[in-house]
């Protein structure tokens, strides 16, 4: 059994206040009406523990919007690998969230391995934290990604109206909460309040559901190429990435460079880019391997409900329900999708 | 996790040595890598070429394997990487990554003909394992070679491949989809070269590279003819970008041209939909 500590709410101003001497530490935060994100963390801050969903996926702690590779000489022609890798917490990670960090860990160590990715996820620790609202688009509660157990350093479940339990999930993370004194030990009591709180959490997602069991998705869209469903949404697709950019498993990136105006020294830099975007597959010539909105859609729902299951055996959508409120035309909707690809199957599996 | 003092993204060091023009728009580029070292490359494998300030492309090896350090790169100009490398003199600096990807099974060939393919610039990675078999041409059968381009302006490595035709043991078939007053021989699809060659289909083994739109239909008639499936082995190029399989543009369903491919052999894509 994993060890569990019960933290009481007044003990965390200390921790926080230790832990950001040493760590960038991020932590949910009201950021305007009904939105929240993640946010640095400072004396003044409210953490908004019943956050719903953070509009920026913690991704980009990971694998940053704009990262340098490498930093070159044009003039002895060398190059040095650049790699950052900044001391961080990332406080109040949904599961959900943080079943799309695990997906980001198998990709990017597997194959060959990413250095970058690789150093920063070595330099970040994850403290999870159940929800206590669930965002009106969210629907990971039929998913699967209301239980994650693993990835976490600490996992923290609102239990009272100040206390957590916290569970722990490293040693690292056994000794941060260490920083401001001996916790104190879970009761059997505490353990189960926490089990409920789960539950409760789970329970305000039934709003949303998939018609059917998850692990039925690649198989419905193995048959799904030809659906008329994909011509219906893709022809009010923009084009616009929004999908792509708050999507917590999305990881494509472009690789990009910038020279100074002397052209001495310049830095080659990856930055995100999205399947969605109409350049995403197009090669020098003007030939674009996906020209169709409808090509660039159906990929995107591939790839989240087929092709990233039959490499990792998890499906790349964990149903946050960022895309359905980021589309500008209102079509991201990978639970209406996958519904609507049931219905059409005849309800089979 | 494996973290290691590395970047695969550092590229080596690699000077031009020489520059040769084989059409209005294509440049042969030979390279020499700084550390000495051969590129170690298999036939049908590629390299990502950076000029630094400008950007990183890839490109497929037209050189065979054993050349010491010494590597070719034929370019076609027509993005901005290329232009700034046509630009460049012998003496020049690049930078290298890879190679990377899938290769043609070269192995699997000996002692089998080989029919070659070739649409466009599809020659290009085609002549890498071409020149290969050449060098060890007591190791394999009929060495066929079906090339295509849209006009004869077009045509590349011209003078090679006169000379190819010259030897005596290799079969060459050329064809223009529009000819000229300067051209004298088949003119149409490359489809239309297949009927002219005998082939013995259970014993051929086809090395295809050419624009997408020539894979659907060369495929087709190879099978008619009886070609086995799993002996023919296609080229697909992507916009490979990280050379890792990382990146997701290369992607043709869930394979990643990068590292999955770009050569495939036919039976292992031809139920993605992306591919041909």
């Amino acid at each position: 059994m994993t060890t569990t500590y019960t933290v009481f709410q007044e003990q965390l101003p200390e921790l926080f206040r230790q832990w950001s001497r040493e760590y960038a530490l991020y932590v949910p935060a009201r950021t305007a009406e009904g939105f929240y994100d993640f946010r640095p963390w400072h004396e003044e801050l409210e953490v908004a523990w019943e956050y719903d969903v953070a509009y920026n996926s913690p991704k980009r702690h990971l694998l940053p919007p704009r990262e340098t590779l490498i930093r070159y000489d044009l003039q002895a022609y060398t190059a040095e690998p650049v790699f950052e890798a900044p001391q961080q917490i990332l406080f109040g990670v949904h599961p959900y969230d943080l079943k799309a960090l695990n997906q980001l860990d198998q990709i990017m160590e597997g194959g060959s391995p990413d250095q970058n990715y690789l150093r920063r996820r070595e330099a970040t620790l994850i403290m999870a934290l159940d929800p206590l609202t669930v965002s009106p688009t969210a629907f990971w509660g039929s998913l699967g990604a209301d239980k994650v157990n693993h990835g976490y350093d600490l996992y923290w479940t609102k239990i009272g109206p100040a206390s957590f339990l916290v569970q722990v999930g490293s040693a690292r993370g056994e000794e941060l909460l260490r920083r401001a004194g001996e916790p104190m030990k879970a009761t059997a009591a505490d353990r189960e309040a926490a089990r409920r709180a789960k539950l409760r959490a789970l329970a305000l997602t039934r709003a949303n559901a998939l018609k059917y069991n998850w692990e039925e998705t690649p198989r419905i869209l193995g048959r799904s190429w030809d659906s008329p469903i994909w011509r219906k949404y893709a022809v009010m697709c923009l084009a616009c990435g929004s999908c792509n950019l708050v999507c917590p498993t999305c990881y494509c990136f472009d690789i990009r460079e910038e020279a100074d105006d002397r052209l001495e020294k310049g830095e080659r830099f990856r930055a995100w880019d999205g399947c969605m975007l109409e350049s995403f597959a197009r090669v020098a010539g003007n030939h674009n391997f996906r020209p169709k909105a409808l090509d660039r859609y159906r990929h995107r729902y591939f790839r989240k409900g087929k092709y990233i299951y039959d490499k990792i055996g998890e499906l790349g959508c964990v149903g946050c329900g960022r895309c359905v409120r980021a589309c500008t035309a209102g079509i991201a909707n990978p639970l209406a999708v996958f519904n609507e690809l049931w219905e059409e199957s005849g309800n089979e599996y | 996790m494996s973290i290691k003092n590395f970047s695969p993204y550092v590229p080596r060091p690699a000077t031009l040595v020489a520059k040769q023009k084989l059409s209005d728009f294509v440049t042969l580029f030979t390279f020499e890598q700084d550390n000495g070292k051969p590129l170690a490359h298999k036939p049908g494998q590629f390299v990502n070429l950076s000029i630094y300030g400008v950007g990183e492309a890839p490109f497929s090896i037209s050189s065979p394997p054993e050349q010491k350090n010494v590597f070719e790169l034929a370019v076609r100009k027509i993005g901005t990487v290329t232009q700034a490398l046509h630009a460049l003199e012998p003496g020049a600096k690049i930078g290298i990554r890879g190679p990377y990807g899938s290769f043609f099974p070269v192995q699997q060939f000996v002692g089998k003909d080989t029919l070659f393919v070739a649409g466009g610039l599809g020659y290009i990675p085609l002549r890498s394992l071409l020149r290969y078999q050449l060098r060890h041409r007591e190791e394999f059968g009929r060495i066929i070679v079906l090339i295509g381009t849209r006009d004869p302006k077009e045509r590349i490595f011209t003078e090679q491949i006169k000379r190819l035709g010259e030897r005596g043991d290799v079969e060459v078939l050329e064809t223009v989809d529009r000819g000229d007053e300067t051209w004298q021989g088949n003119v149409g699809l490359i489809t239309t070269l297949l009927p002219k060659v005998q082939i013995d289909a259970a014993g051929t083994f086809v090395a295809m590279v050419g624009p997408p739109i020539m894979y659907r239909f060369v495929i087709a008639d190879c099978r008619k003819i009886g070609i086995p499936a799993d002996q023919i082995y296609v080229s697909l190029e992507r916009k490979m970008k990280c050379g890792l399989g990382k990146c997701g543009h290369c992607q043709i369903n869930d394979l990643n041209a990068c590292i999955d491919g770009p050569v495939f052999r036919y039976t292992d894509i031809e139920a993605y939909q992306e591919a041909i």
